[in-house]
């Protein structure tokens, strides 16, 4: 038997029954997108050979490949989404999630190293940014949009050479991409990041805990006051455990989660979700020029 | 001691020519937000603050039906506060009845709108539960859901959620007025704010509650009133 879901990648996803078990079936026939799929199943083997407590990975039983189609068949997970979850979650489940990322992105920081990650890395993605804005027909003519990319850039420019831990990370670590399965936590859609670190997860968590992104995505009627109450506890945990920990997160986080927000806003075409890009990131600028207003 | 306030400040268009029911009387001349507290145990109870809006107080008179139930059932603590605007939910409308009275230490929190027996009321955060197949008939879409543990603790507080056979009954007991203003002012820009956002913002932050088990409750509306 064989089930189609929607998937958030693009991707085709179909749920398989094979010998009772259920399994997923991700696949693309787009031939540009075949080594990125490639790349996310090769992570993922790479994630589940680690124990990361309650923090799973989904097994990989077989990745098939072509020059023009791919698929990863992989362990299928009995869970619930983010919102489901929340609204469900007693306040101890919600305690033992926040210990549960603590966790994971010790390990993470624990497996890599600290690296100077030099300043044309940025500058050069802020450039990249720029010239995706000026090309998307639905921010070249929005003179807020190029202002925002243009004060954007000063801050790059700025921030310089960065020390932080590279070496591993999830890459895409949004609520969207996390399975719940009680207080087990199934991580998928592992992907590429321009810097392998897991400071990259800790702006991705917080994309959601501290801006809400994904229940932007999300459009079946929840109790948004109760996840927001929720998301804050997180957002507020978490950054006052990294902020206590590390001085690479004090110092770049703030441009970190700014790029992370452009390069969302670089690929805008819905008109909402736009002006909530342009909210956020004006929002951020003012942090980063007035430290005090954070 | 505690001090009990009974919020029945919602605002709706049907009340601009309709007396809004929570002051409508029974068949024994009791007014229904007068009947909602006769269950609980008076003799902890300090005060009780009946919150009425000015608008609904001028075309009903209110505050005089009011005084008359205090007097007929010898409630010689009860007061009214009367707001000139209305509030934007049940928790402002107790923020507010808690600022203007001066109120501190335990309070609890009756809605007007249904009717349940108590025997005893500690002094510690607690919601009041109810079972629901306890009830004939059931709304599920318009109560709030609690969860306990085997040792009977809350865990969790959800609107319109059926998570748990135990719905909130509309009692909810907080230690700390000032407390509980304190998590209104954090939260106050929410809309729709509930009392149960407000116990679960609580719970995340860890504080205890118990949940308060109640006796022969009655429901007489589907829409809570501020």
């Amino acid at each position: 038997m064989k089930l189609d879901i929607q998937g958030h990648s693009g991707c085709d996803i179909s749920i398989v029954t094979e010998d009772n078990e259920l399994h997923i079936h991700k696949s693309t026939h787009d031939p540009g997108y075949v080594p990125r799929l490639v790349n996310q199943a090769n992570k993922q083997i790479a994630a589940a050979q680690t124990e990361y407590q309650h923090i799973r990975v989904p097994k990989i039983f077989e990745v098939e490949q072509s020059s023009t189609d791919a698929t990863i068949k992989m362990e299928y997970i009995y869970s619930k989404n983010f919102v489901e979850y929340f609204e469900n979650a007693g306040f101890e489940q919600i305690k033992y999630l926040i210990g549960a990322i603590k966790y994971f992105i010790d390990l993470e920081i624990n497996a890599s190293t600290m690296q100077t990650v030099p300043s044309n890395i940025l500058t050069d993605k802020m450039a990249d940014v720029a010239r995706k804005v000026e090309k998307n027909a639905h921010l070249k003519d929005d003179a807020e949009a190029q202002e925002l990319v243009r004060r954007s850039s000063e801050v790059m420019n700025a921030v310089g050479d960065m020390v932080m831990p590279v070496g591993t990370c999830h890459g895409d670590l949004t609520f969207s991409n996390i399975l719940f399965n009680g207080n087990n936590y199934y991580l998928i859609d592992f992907l590429d990041s321009f810097i392998e670190s897991p400071l990259l997860d800790i702006v991705k968590i917080r994309q959601d805990t501290a801006y809400l992104w994904s229940t932007l995505m999300y459009h079946k009627p929840f109790d948004k006051v109760r996840l927001s109450i929720v998301s804050e506890k997180i957002d507020k945990a978490i950054d006052e455990y990294f902020t206590a920990k590390y001085d690479w997160y004090r110092t770049y986080y703030m441009p970190l989660q700014l790029m992370n927000f452009l390069r969302i806003l670089q690929y805008g075409k819905d008109d909402k979700v736009i002006a909530y890009l342009k909210r956020v990131i004006a929002g951020q600028l003012d942090v980063l020029n007035n430290p005090k207003t954070a | 001691m505690m001090t009990l306030i009974v919020p029945i400040a919602a605002n709706n268009a049907e009340y601009a020519h309709k007396l809004p029911k929570p002051f409508r009387q029974d068949d024994e001349g009791t007014m229904l937000c007068v009947k909602a507290i006769t269950g609980l145990p008076m003799d902890v109870i300090q005060d009780i603050y009946f919150v009425i809006l000015k608008e609904h107080d001028q075309r009903f008179m209110l505050k005089e039906q009011l005084e008359m139930q205090f007097r007929k059932y010898r409630l010689a603590n009860a007061h009214v506060t009367i707001l000139d605007e209305p509030t934007a939910s049940q928790v402002e409308t107790v923020a507010r009845a808690i600022e203007l009275n001066g109120v501190t230490g335990l309070v609890f929190i009756k809605d007007a709108d249904c009717y349940f027996t108590t025997d005893e009321i500690l002094p510690q955060n607690g919601v009041a539960i109810y079972p629901l197949e306890n009830l004939p008939i059931v709304d599920p879409q318009h109560k709030s859901y609690v969860a306990v543990d085997d040792m009977f603790y809350v865990t969790n507080i959800i609107e319109k959620r059926v998570v748990s056979h135990f719905f909130s009954a509309g009692g909810y007991c907080f230690e700390d007025a000032t407390e509980f203003c304190r998590y209104y002012d954090r939260l106050k820009n929410y809309s729709p704010l509930y009392l149960s956002h407000v116990i679960y913002s609580m719970l995340l932050d860890k504080k205890i509650f118990r949940p308060i088990q109640i006796e022969d409750y009655q429901d007489w509306a589907v829409t809570r009133v501020n």
